[in-house]
């Protein structure tokens, strides 16, 4: 259910402003396919406005508040950027992204078709045309239909072969102004196609710049996507990213997405199950002691024989706080949809505070759903046993939150991959006092 | 090796041990049977030093040195173990990786070298053979979905690789059928030693046939009502624990 909130008229909306004084200077503008889709997109986002905690979904996290300061919409970054990223030894091409603009290309493999989006011009692929803005586009998810009607860059990729690999590695440098980054990223894999994507964040500086990112998977019939996502932007930072994802017949999705960075962390998931076979699997871990780390999803079963499973683990610290909400929907005739979520938490301070929701709206006989949440402190009994066998008491802990995380990263990821994601973590957790051995 | 002198202790606000003198020499086993809540687990408890089991009066002493103060961990570094009667599951946490850690933090208090994991799995497999832990449980997460039986033999099995001066046993033998009962004592009788000292805690007779003791204490109501030799196990196992 989406409820929609009135904003108070006296509150000028930035994004609204934005696209009245720059849609004409915006990339693609003139192109009447384009221009509509921005005008939908700007009108979805108006049926909100900036999400307050008046608006159901955003009830745990209040973006309107945190938004302090003045944004201006981020330009191109002229200088060089070294930062490779967390993945930087992983095989594949490599995109760089500056304050959301395609900055760089590497390590090109032929099977993937790259189209820079703030570059679009006349001669425009199909594919982009027929896509883009499909998803992650609605009023459902206000800051993604933002990112689509002032998209300043990103990148439209179309993936046709087997196994093809992908590193979107975005870094934001730090920069006199705090400001707004609206990008897209358009996925679109081929029937039988599979893709192995992965998308670091990192930022540097202590500026309180938003990236609004909107993300499009479109999955054709037996298509595969596996995503894995690291958000360690600075701590300073705002962050909210809209995915939306369209899976056809027997097409998988297996993500693992881990928030570890910002002050506010949004990643709002929209997953669609549309043909038989189409399964979706979904991992989150989160760590924060000082911000907002908050992960929403809508999984949506729109065909019969549908599998989604959730496993979302968040260790909380300092006066951090963790939001996992999860909507389970299935449609009316979507029999034998099979779906599990699954939401711990783990506070380890007072002051640390975690949010879980899961729903289920079921209109179909013969379905499996499944769901449950556990909030609490480090299991006294677990401790206990292993000082008991002469760990000393912050190893002992170290081990059972690492365990506890790791239930979540384990075997979903490949080794390099793991111990990149681990390094991340490591690092917050001991920001967060918590020694990881 | 272990003297307990008019010891006290209560939890959540509970008197639950009301005065126990016990003396358990080097080489020595000894027995300490009761019923259900006579505080059996809190003596076992309060001797690994676990939180919540206040000493109101009365000590410890372990190889002349004074327990009260130290925090489980240097219980264990010193050479006291603890073989729960609930061994706790853990997930995540792949039983080597488990016991390796573990040594070697022991290892490290005493200041003696870490061993890498070679030296570690070799010395595992060893005792793992002699109490038929398959090298696979091994690699499944510490006690995760284990049965009750290999949960007890994973204890003696730390024991074993453990080797403490203290071992103390808190109902081994719950849940146990009799072949994983005999292969548990057997694992405790090689671990026999001039040098060890063994509290077997038990609410069953059963157990003392296999591991016999030199003393045996019938604990009630937080005191030990009456000590003997092992045939006082006899004694109890035909008579109930109301005589005594």
């Amino acid at each position: 259910m989406t409820v929609l909130a009135l904003k108070p008229l006296s509150e000028a909306d930035v994004f609204q402003e934005d696209f009245a004084a720059n849609a004409a200077h915006l990339p693609g503008a003139g192109q009447e396919w384009l221009d509509r889709k921005r005008a939908a997109a700007l009108q979805a986002f108006a049926r909100t406005g900036m999400p307050t905690r008046r608006v159901e979904a955003w009830k745990y996290t209040d973006l309107a508040a945190a938004l302090e300061s003045p944004l201006e919409p981020a330009a191109r970054f002229p200088g060089a950027v070294r930062e490779a990223g967390a993945f930087a030894g992983v095989a594949g091409t490599r995109l760089t992204l500056v304050s959301g603009f395609l900055h760089a290309v590497g390590d090109r493999e032929e099977d993937i078709d790259i189209v820079d989006l703030a570059a679009i011009g006349t001669k425009v692929p199909d594919w982009v045309k027929d896509h883009l803005g499909l998803l992650a586009a609605g009023p459902d998810q206000p800051l993604g239909a933002a990112s689509l009607a002032l998209m300043r860059g990103g990148v439209a990729l179309r993936v046709r072969a087997s196994n093809a690999a992908l590193h979107l590695n975005f870094v934001n440098p730090a920069g006199r102004h705090d400001v707004v980054i609206h990008s897209r990223i358009l996925i679109v894999v081929e029937e039988g196609a599979s893709l192995r994507l992965l998308e670091s964040h990192s930022g540097e500086g202590n500026d309180q710049s938003l990236t609004n990112l909107g993300i499009e998977i479109n999955l054709r019939p037996g298509a595969k996507l596996e995503h894995v996502r690291l958000q360690s932007e600075s701590q300073t930072a705002l962050h909210v990213t809209s995915i939306g994802a369209s899976l056809e017949r027997d097409a998988g999705y297996r993500a693992l997405y881990a928030g570890l960075g910002a002050k506010l962390s949004r990643l709002d998931v929209i997953v669609q199950l549309r043909g038989p076979g189409a399964e979706a699997n979904l991992h989150n871990v989160s760590a924060p002691s000082s911000g907002i780390s908050d992960v929403t999803t809508v999984m949506d079963h729109a065909s019969p024989h549908t599998t989604s499973r959730q496993l979302f683990k968040s260790v909380v610290g300092g006066h951090g706080r963790s939001v996992s909400q999860g909507r389970v929907v299935v449609r009316e005739g979507a029999v034998k949809s099979d779906s599990h979520q699954l939401f711990k938490a783990l506070l380890l301070s007072p002051r640390a505070e975690a949010d879980a929701k899961p729903e289920l709206e079921i209109f179909a006989d013969d379905v499996i759903c499944g769901h449950g949440t556990a909030i609490g402190a480090l299991d006294a009994d677990a401790l206990f046993y292993l000082r008991a066998r002469g760990i000393p008491e912050a190893e002992a802990k170290g081990l059972l939150i690492r365990a506890f995380l790791e239930d979540a990263i384990g075997d979903f990821v490949d080794p390099v991959t793991h111990d990149a994601i681990w390094r991340r973590l490591d690092a917050a957790l001991t920001a967060m006092g918590q020694e990881v051995k | 090796m272990l003297e307990i002198d008019d010891l006290h202790v209560t939890v959540d606000g509970r008197d639950i041990l009301k005065g126990i003198t016990l003396s358990i020499p080097a080489g020595e086993v000894h027995a300490v049977m009761g019923p259900n809540g006579s505080g059996k687990s809190t003596l076992s408890y309060t001797l690994a030093g676990r939180e919540g089991y206040a000493i109101t009066r009365g000590r410890i002493l372990y190889q002349g040195e004074d327990l009260t103060q130290l925090a489980p961990e240097e219980r264990a570094t010193k050479g006291i173990f603890l073989a729960l009667q609930y061994p706790v599951e853990i997930p995540g946490v792949v039983t080597l990786t488990f016991l390796k850690t573990a040594l070697n933090a022991q290892r490290r208090a005493r200041g003696e070298s870490e061993l890498d994991a070679m030296r570690v799995l070799k010395l595992v497999r060893e005792k793992a053979k002699a109490l038929k832990i398959p090298e696979e449980m091994l690699k499944r997460p510490l006690n995760a979905g284990f049965s009750g039986g290999e949960k007890k033999r994973m204890e003696i099995l730390q024991m074993a690789l453990f080797e403490p001066k203290l071992a103390i046993l808190d109902e081994t033998d719950s849940g146990l059928d009799i072949d994983a009962l005999k292969l548990v004592a057997d694992g405790v009788n090689a671990l026999r030693a001039p040098s060890r000292a063994m509290l077997v805690i038990t609410h069953y007779q059963r157990l003392l046939d296999y591991i016999v003791p030199d003393r045996v204490h019938v604990l009630t109501n937080g005191r030990i009502a009456k000590s003997g030799a092992a045939d006082l196990a006899l004694e109890l196992e035909a008579h109930g624990y109301e005589n005594v």
